[in-house]
């Protein structure tokens, strides 16, 4: 039955009070451990047609007559257009129609930072498009841009209010401290650089907008472009089949979007507008750089007494301030925490969320600067975690609805025991070493969700629900999860969906919540279903029969199912836990970095399918490799203008970059967490592979890196550090 | 206030060269993995270009080794030396040393970003070198007063190491004589005349040789520093790739260098290859 509720609504860190009408989940949890479908390695239901090319994805889709879009964007990072003059471009062959920044609000000509849409054109090719854009006549008037966060939080230009996070008394906790570091870590711009580039076709049909979208929400796009051109919902049809990476960069419409819809309204014709890899570098989204003052205090025997940070979020032009707090505030049992967090304005590309957004930067700091005060206090840095272990959320007195972290440690105590003999292979210019870092993170998605099921009386399943896969694998776990309920094989399962008018509403897939949302809805369609085909075999006077034979009664008739994700258990906390251990070598005269192995060890709860999971696991560290090592978004200092831009200057690692991975998780169903004891697992892996890797370097050489990514600039910088530490006779590593 | 306007690219003629004969006023195409992404990005232009592939020799005949062979086929053929071979082995990916050549790699221009974003830089003929004052972390540690870029060929730093030298359709020249420094009056970086087409390379055999790269990944990186050393008759020739903009002959000491105020740990790293070089030579 439904009801009404009010809840927190969560997604990657940011909160909203809402009214939800949600339905009782009244299935009970399967058993611990793995089941004879979930819980068992399952390889992708679309792997083949993906990797035989055959999967048609958005930037595949040429529709009957389609005209290609090129965006003219502000070449200046802070400009305003003078005077702008379209006509040349639509005297060029080829074109049909071009938008400037009059026609659209997505279109501007004031541009705070450097690729903001100012006008756009369409035509029979992309390359008369371009032609086109470059024939627009412009002045611009450029105008001081302000690069520097720190300059922007003293001029109050900020995004956003100042975040204060406040308990307990952190000037009393300080002066209970027997130790006290401090510490100022930097984080550098990173990119989502996702293999399909942000993109949409659209065609009017009649009074209905299709749009094929690259996307991670296909309800959320559908909602804001009916607000955005004041059309019923239900006129926008949305689509995505499959999905060439996202990683929280595509959660929205975007200009291009908007520039396709009318360009294709005003031709008639269907649109794509693709950004270029470029483009994608410059104006998709980024993890913004950090810069992060810390403070912790503890007492001799290693207990956190205070802990402070002053965070400044590099956010650009626009966006939000992301929880860079977070695990300051949430990670270790501490009585008296202070936080403040600031949003800096300036003239450059906006971020958008980049896998767990804040916290794989506020993971960095704290977790290193920690490992210093674990060498100060000569106290084992897992050892120092484990007695800060919190059994509640430290930061709002929450219970968890789950947590088994110390049992990640335990498990992780293999992994941490090779310091010894990993430490004796170093050589006199090759220094070995291993560190670790601890994970936090939200993952516990939320209604609402629904899903359909059909069985049909050849007892195969069709699980129906516009939800998307983004690459996750999701495709695949939905249709274990059917398959495990209804009892019948897995390859009898098909799962529909990409498609907002075939199919209930479904979750975004951010905040690593695709799982923990939408399996609980597809387990209670699929128990719907079973019900049925259970009371029909009792109405035949056999109860208890197979399904097959119960539904090979049916011919033409079918058995329909439906359900919907429950409620989140209330005044609950439902969080992600980890820990992973990095093993590293550092040439301490070149500064050259290698990762040689990261043990990972999460718990989010039950895992559906653990082939998905630790491909999800070696992702998000070799994504978290790039982010420590070698990417790092450019821009002149003194224009602001990005340098950047194509991929043999952005450096993504390459497969010689990734070391041994070794994945663990604790598969304990979250008894609290809806009929399933599932989270999410997108997120967590990137979360520690920072701090795990420049605590390893520490161990390895005693050198305190402060700075991503960690460049042969900075960790020559960082051994010389040492070097004169050394001098003074401070230890280097317990 | 700038008025900003571009003009339409223009079609490309494209020929397939059948004699050393008429080449001026021509780009020349080969592995295309530099001249494609140059026109690409209209950061060359020209009227037509001409494929050369039927007229550039590509075997590999003992020293001699034509400017057509492909890196992929240099990476991994005996009778080449050691630190030409690594040199290839290093370079860009397995993709590109496929179809990038022994000639096209010698005449690759630098990977400056402010170049290669086609700021009105220096080398473009403008009057401002970009990234001394701007972002240089990747920039010149000699020879960088005028302009700043880097030379990022591994290939050429091996070839003036081991004193190769080249065959024209014009004249026989030192590898080393292929590069100038830009200059006030002159921004190119070689010697290369209009319509002069390398044709093959002289690599003498040296007793040892060997090539060490520094990179800011593990692969598919252009150098941050690439050293080549070579030994022959107990004379050692030590050169650079990355540190300069053109391949770098080091004539004394790396201490040399004069290095911008982001790109010092260049030096170190500098160091620290050229000393395991000469160890590598003398083990």
């Amino acid at each position: 039955m439904a009801r009404l509720i009010r809840t927190e609504k969560e997604v990657e860190g940011r909160y909203e009070e809402v009214w939800l009408v949600v339905e009782e989940d009244a299935l009970e949890q399967w058993p611990a451990g793995p089941r004879s479908i979930v819980g068992q390695p399952a390889l992708r239901q679309d792997g083949l047609e993906r990797a035989r090319g055959e999967a048609v994805y958005t930037a595949d889709l040429k529709l009957p007559g389609m005209l290609h879009a090129a965006v003219l964007r502000s070449p200046y990072a802070h400009a305003r257009v003078a005077r702008i003059d379209l006509t040349p471009a639509l005297a060029l062959p080829g074109v049909h129609a071009a938008i400037g920044p009059q026609d659209i609000e997505q279109l501007t000509d004031e541009c705070g930072f450097q690729g903001a849409a100012v006008a756009a054109v369409c035509a029979d090719t992309y390359a008369h498009a371009r032609a086109a854009v470059a024939a627009i006549d412009i002045d611009w008037e450029e105008l001081p841009v302000l690069l520097d966060p720190d300059e922007a939080v003293a001029r109050g230009e900020l995004i956003g209010e100042p975040r204060v996070r406040e308990r307990g008394d952190y000037e009393r906790g300080l002066a209970e401290a027997d130790v006290v570091v401090e510490g100022t870590y930097r984080t550098q711009v990173v990119l989502h650089n996702s293999m399909e580039t942000h993109q949409s076709v659209v065609q009017w049909v009649g009074d209905t907008l299709e749009v094929y979208i690259s996307t991670q929400y296909i309800w959320g796009i559908r909602d804001e472009i009916a607000q955005g051109l004041g059309l019923p919902p239900d006129k926008v049809r949305v689509v995505c089949n499959y999905m060439g990476g996202g990683f929280g960069s595509k959660n929205s419409a975007d200009d291009y979007t908007f520039i396709a819809i009318e360009l294709a309204r005003r031709t008639h014709r269907p649109v794509r507008c693709a950004l270029t890899r470029r483009e994608e570098n410059l104006v998709s989204g980024n993890r913004n750089a950090t810069i992060q003052r810390l403070t912790i205090g503890a007492r001799a025997d290693g207990t956190l007494t205070a802990l402070r940070g002053e965070y400044v979020n590099a956010t650009g032009w626009n966006g939000w301030s992301s929880p860079v707090e977070g695990p300051m505030q949430m990670l270790y049992a501490c009585d008296n925490v202070h936080t403040t967090t600031y949003g800096a304005k300036i003239n450059q590309p906006p971020m958008k969320a980049f896998r767990a957004p804040g916290f794989v930067e506020g993971t960095f700091g704290l977790e290193a600067l920690l490992d210093v005060l674990a060498s100060k206090l000569e106290i084992d840095p897992l050892e120092l975690r484990r007695r800060n272990h919190t059994d509640h959320d430290a930061s709002d007195d929450r219970p968890y609805s789950g947590k088994n972290l110390l049992e990640c440690y335990r498990r992780a105590e293999p992994h941490w025991s090779r310091r010894e003999e990993v430490r004796a292979r170093s050589t006199e210019t090759v220094k070995r070493g291993v560190g670790m870092a601890s994970q936090i993170w939200y993952g516990g998605g939320g209604p609402p969700s629904y899903a359909w099921i059909r069985v049909g009386s050849d007892g195969r399943a069709t699980v129906v629900t516009a939800m998307q896969d983004i690459g996750t694998g999701t495709r695949t776990a939905m249709a274990q999860i059917a398959a495990e309920e209804l009892g019948i094989p897995l390859e009898h399962v098909t799962v529909s969906l990409g498609d907002s008018t075939r199919g209930p509403f479904a979750s975004i897939s951010a905040g690593s919540s695709t799982t923990p949302s939408m399996g609980p809805a597809v387990r209670a369609a699929a128990a719907d279903a079973r019900r049925q085909i259970e009371e029909i075999a009792e109405q035949r006077g056999t109860p208890g029969a197979p399904l097959a034979e119960i539904v090979g009664l049916l011919e033409d008739a079918q058995i329909l199912g439906k359900g919907a994700r429950g409620p989140n258990p209330a005044g609950m906390q439902v969080l992600t836990f980890g820990v992973q251990v990095a093993e590293v070598a550092v040439d301490v005269e070149t500064g050259e970095v290698w990762v040689d192995r990261i043990a990972a060890v999460h718990d989010v709860g039950r895992v559906i399918n653990p082939l998905g999971a630790s491909s999800q696991i070696e992702g998000g560290i070799i994504q978290g490799i790039g982010h420590t090592l070698s990417e790092h978004r450019l821009h002149d200092p003194g224009s602001g203008r990005i340098l950047t831009t194509s991929l043999d200057a952005y450096k993504l690692p390459t497969i010689a970059d990734v070391p041994e991975i070794v994945s663990e998780l604790v598969d304990e169903p979250d008894t609290q967490l809806t009929n399933l004891g599932s989270k999410g697992l997108g997120e967590p892996p990137i979360i520690p592979v920072a701090a795990a890797i420049a605590n390893a370097i520490r161990d390895a050489t005693g050198a305190e890196v402060h700075q991503l990514p960690i460049s042969r600039e900075e960790m020559l910088r960082a051994l010389r550090e040492a070097a004169e530490r050394e001098k003074v006779g401070a230890p280097a590593r317990v | 206030m700038r008025s900003a306007r571009r003009q339409r690219g223009r079609r490309l003629e494209l020929r397939r060269a059948s004699s050393l004969e008429d080449l001026e006023d021509s780009l020349f195409l080969a592995g295309g993995t530099e001249l494609v992404p140059l026109l690409r990005n209209g950061l060359v232009r020209g009227e037509s270009l001409v494929d050369i592939r039927d007229i550039v020799p590509r075997g590999i005949d003992g020293q001699r080794i034509g400017a057509g062979a492909t890196l992929a086929e240099l990476e991994c053929d005996p009778q080449v030396p050691e630190a030409l071979r690594e040199a290839c082995r290093l370079a860009a990916s397995p993709q590109l040393r496929n179809m990038g050549t022994l000639g096209g790699n010698l005449l690759q221009s630098t990977r400056c970003w402010y170049w290669r974003l086609n700021w009105p830089c220096r080398l473009h003929g403008g009057d401002e070198c970009f990234a001394r004052e701007g972002e240089h972390r990747e920039h010149a540690i000699f020879a960088n007063d005028f302009c700043a870029s880097a030379h990022p060929s591994d290939v050429a730093a091996a070839l003036v190491a081991l004193g190769a030298t080249l065959r024209t359709n014009r004249r026989e020249l030192p590898v080393a004589e292929l590069y100038r420094l830009p200059s006030e009056d002159d921004r190119r970086t070689t010697t290369l005349a209009d319509g002069e087409v390398i044709l093959d390379v002289d690599v003498p055999a040296p007793g040892r040789s060997v090539y060490l790269k520094a990179m800011e990944r593990k692969r598919w990186a252009f150098p941050i520093v690439g050293v080549a050393a070579a030994r022959t008759d107990g004379t050692t020739r030590v050169a650079l790739a990355g540190v300069a903009p053109i391949p770098w002959l080091l004539d004394g000491s790396v201490d040399a260098a004069t290095p911008l105020p982001r790109n010092a740990y260049k030096v170190d790293v500098a160091k620290a290859l050229v000393r395991r070089a000469e160890a590598a030579l003398d083990a």
